[in-house]
């Protein structure tokens, strides 16, 4: 049995104002709060909403065989309160089916695991309670930030906090031979882990409106095709993870509407479902469900989803960024040594590991994707912005 | 007296100190009673007559077409800006003359004007070095090719005594209406090339400025550094070289008192990003003293085509978020970025003369200007440097931090000093020079 492990991210980060010298010492909103609601609007009618709908109706159709798993960002979740109330609420209803895993991680959708401890827990219980309050759900598989792993994440997560399942990049420098296929244990073997396949996933992710693909255009009965292909090396009868993890702004913000992705996804369980051998799970299901010894997986350096290298050169790579981010979090402990809880918010809120990938200076094939989501001009606009940001933060303090 | 005035920048048309330098003098002459015919870098062909004190901020204009006049005078304009704005003078300088409307320079040129009978070699030689010089495909050059053509027609229509030609940007057209109208020319040196470039700069923009001193009845230097300077590089003769140093005059409705942004000792850099200004040792600079004193912080004000550089140095030696680039600012930024600091740096590699510091320490601030500047020759109240002495002015630095009374003591014994510097007595050495030019011409034509 193949089974289809979908997993979503949702996130949006509160963008920087342009952030001049002259307006440090003002105590003026740093957050660009018109252009954060613009973008939360837009990205909840092209996407979050038409989608949560589309998914809503699957999961009822199919009664419990199509699952799905999301991972939100708190920093998401507050503004769906702040200007998209209905986009809360309607995955308030997708938890409601039961058929909805939510994942655990950092509720800044930080970096705060390379730099900081013990505020990468802080914000991990920050985001587990917030996931009980919203949805009632207690999160047991974890995702950190841009799927950033390395061999020590997995023992903070497991014997701090618990979690069960964790979830990473498929890269090949650590798979080798392997197939990101199968359940993986973590370098201790405490822990089930997943390994997102990234080509099939990038398929949808990138390529699905992409007329230069020699595949364009993907239709639903190749695809599925094609994940059939993968059940064909399996002759023990192991069960298969197909992990199709991507972003959720995938699915009418980055493939428009026009590009024929929501049809695809609409037909898409039906296709699969009309063959015996392939199934949906959700991440925590896969443990369960792995009926052979799990191998365990060391990864000694960190890796990421990110860009060709899958490794955390898009927000660590250049000097700006590095300088950026090692002056957050040496103020942030001045911050939390002051005890100023609003201070701290806004420290936390600049932890978000966006304001870095602005800063991306790899202009080539990736660099496009990185100005794509910039809001800014150039990158050094962007650390201009940021790091008047935490000049202003540090006059704060008193 | 009347003086035919050739300037590539002039409030609002300001994109250094050039125009700021101009406005001042200009200011300070038409107090003296003398006459001024404005000519600029605008998209109409327009120069201003300017009689009075006032003009300088109203510039009533002429149009050189009867007929496109009479209909500007019968225009009524809401602001001040919009009829600036209908002339085309509103923002950085180069941004007037359309490249569209640029006819081919070399077709255009009146080489009989030039190249007359009664023309002697020298002054051919010299007309074919600018010529020749004066070409290439950048928009500067073609730029200052069409105001070239255009000075032909002010210089036969207008009448005045003399001509005041400030910069290289306006040397041709102050050698064409000296050969046009045979009136004296003085040509005035804010920087040359030597200085813009901070190296060995553009070889064309030596040859004109070579002829324009060299055909000038009288150069003007803004200091002994760029007197000396004048004659070293272009081997300009010292008979006719007249130094008048820049002065400065706050506007009246100005504010100086302090507005910190900063709780800690706060440095500033004010000035164009270039080699020329040397940011790089300021930048230098800030590492030092940030060891020593955390609490400090720098700003650097400006842009130019050293930032990306900078920005990414200022990131690479970890100054986190206490070295800060503002970016672009306008008159009103300046003064707020001035109010907000205590310590002014000029570490300028070749600084003719540098308004700018005066202007910091009218302010009160603090300042530390290179030795290698013009302005340095001026003020005595400020410590001066040598440019390269990074070490010497990072102590000076921590010293000012270490002793806050101390510092504040000197700023304000600058802020007294230049006070006293007018532009008034600037512009009565100008007279002079002016009228000696004359009365020298008058007895070599009599």
């Amino acid at each position: 049995m193949l089974n289809i492990v979908f997993y979503f991210q949702v996130h949006q980060p509160y963008r920087l104002r342009h952030i001049n010298v002259l307006d440090i010492g003002k105590k003026a909103n740093l957050f660009d709060d018109a252009l954060n609601g613009q973008v939360m609007r837009k990205v909840a009618q092209k996407c979050y909403l038409p989608t949560n709908n589309l998914l809503l109706s699957l999961i009822k159709k199919h009664a419990g065989r199509f699952k799905i798993a999301y991972s939100i960002t708190g920093t998401a979740i507050e503004q769906f309160k702040l200007y998209s109330p209905e986009t809360l609420d309607s995955f308030k209803a997708l938890a409601d089916t039961g058929c909805v895993e939510f994942l655990g991680e950092t509720y800044y959708h930080s970096l705060a695991f390379l730099y900081d401890t013990n505020e990468f827990l802080d914000q991990v219980a920050m985001h587990r309670e917030l996931m009980k309050n919203e949805f009632g759900y207690y999160t047991e598989t974890f995702r950190n930030t841009e799927l950033i792993y390395q061999d020590k994440l997995s023992d903070l997560i497991f014997e701090i906090e618990g979690f069960k399942t964790i979830i990473t990049e498929g890269v090949e420098r650590i798979l080798q031979w392997r197939t990101p296929l199968y359940a993986y244990k973590n370098y201790s073997k405490d822990i089930n882990m997943l390994l997102k396949y990234y080509q099939l996933s990038d398929d949808i992710a990138f390529r699905f409106s992409d007329r230069d693909w020699p595949e364009y255009p993907l239709t639903v009965g190749k695809f599925v095709n094609w994940i059939d292909h993968l059940t064909l090396a399996e002759k023990k009868n192991r069960n298969q993870f197909l992990n199709l993890f991507m972003d959720y702004e995938t699915f009418g913000e980055h493939q428009w509407a026009e590009s024929g992705i929501f049809d695809f996804m609409q037909h898409f369980p039906d296709e699969v479902l009309k063959r015996e051998h392939l199934g949906f799970a959700t991440p925590k299901e896969t443990f369960a469900l792995s009926n052979y010894q799990q191998e365990a997986l060391s990864f000694p350096e960190p890796v990421s989803w990110a860009d060709e290298q899958r490794d955390l050169s898009a927000w660590l790579g250049n000097d700006m960024q590095y300088n950026a981010i090692e002056t957050l979090y040496g103020l942030l402990e001045k911050v939390k040594n002051q005890g100023d809880p609003q201070l701290l918010e806004i420290a936390r809120k600049l932890s978000t590991s966006d304001h870095f990938y602005y800063m991306c200076t790899k202009y080539f094939q990736d660099g496009d994707v990185h100005k794509y989501f910039s809001p800014y001009d150039s990158p050094d606009q962007a650390y201009i912005y940021y790091i008047n940001a935490l000049a202003d933060l540090e006059e704060r303090l008193s | 007296m009347k003086i035919l005035m050739f300037t590539w920048e002039f409030p609002p048309l300001i994109s250094g100190g050039l125009g700021m330098a101009c406005y001042g003098m200009v200011k300070a002459l038409l107090a003296l009673g003398i006459k001024i015919d404005l000519v600029l870098p605008t998209k109409e062909a327009v120069y201003f007559p300017l009689r009075q004190e006032s003009d300088v901020d109203t510039l009533p204009a002429v149009f050189m077409d009867a007929s496109v006049h009479r209909k500007y005078l019968n225009m009524s304009f809401s602001s001040l800006h919009e009829r600036l704005e209908y002339i085309g003078i509103s923002g950085r300088p180069e941004s007037y003359i359309q490249l569209d409307e640029i006819r081919d320079y070399l077709k255009e040129v009146k080489k009989e004007t030039w190249q007359s009978v009664t023309t002697v070699k020298e002054e051919q030689e010299l007309f074919a070095d600018m010529t020749t010089h004066l070409i290439g495909d950048e928009d500067l050059i073609k730029k200052v090719q069409e105001y070239t053509l255009r000075a032909e027609r002010f210089a036969r229509e207008l009448d005045y005594n003399l001509i005041h030609a400030h910069d290289w940007l306006t040397y041709p057209s102050g050698m064409l209406a000296k050969k046009i109208s045979g009136k004296p020319l003085v040509v005035h040196i804010h920087a040359t090339e030597f200085d813009r470039a901070g190296g060995p700069g553009d070889e064309r923009v030596h040859k004109i400025e070579h002829s324009g001193m060299m055909y000038a009845d009288k150069v003007i230097a803004v200091s002994k550094y760029t007197a000396q300077m004048i004659m070293s590089r272009y081997r300009i003769d010292t008979a006719k070289i007249k130094i008048v140093h820049n002065a400065f005059t706050l506007s009246e409705d100005i504010v100086l008192t302090k507005k910190r942004i900063f709780k800690g000792p706060t440095v500033l850099f004010l000035g164009r990003l270039t080699l020329q200004k040397g940011p790089d040792y300021y930048l230098e600079v800030a590492e030092k003293v940030i060891q020593a004193h955390p609490e400090a912080r720098f700003i650097m004000a400006g842009t130019g085509d050293m930032s990306r550089k900078l920005l990414r140095r200022s990131a690479s030696l970890k100054l986190k978020n206490k070295f800060l680039f503002t970016g672009f600012l306008n008159r009103n930024q300046v003064e707020d970025v001035l109010r907000a600091s205590d310590i002014y740096m000029l570490p300028s590699v070749s600084e003719p003369f540098g308004i700018s510091p005066l202007e910091a320490m009218a302010f009160g601030l603090t300042s530390i200007i290179s030795k290698q500047s013009g302005v340095s020759e001026v003020v005595n109240h400020a410590f001066k440097i040598d440019f390269w002495d990074v070490d010497l002015m990072a102590e000076t630095i921590n010293h000012l931090i270490e002793q806050p009374e101390e510092c504040r003591r000197i700023g304000i014994e600058g802020m007294q000093e230049v006070n006293a510097i007018r532009w008034h007595e600037a512009a009565e050495k100008i007279r002079l020079v002016y009228s000696a030019t004359l009365s020298e011409f008058i007895k070599r034509n009599p």
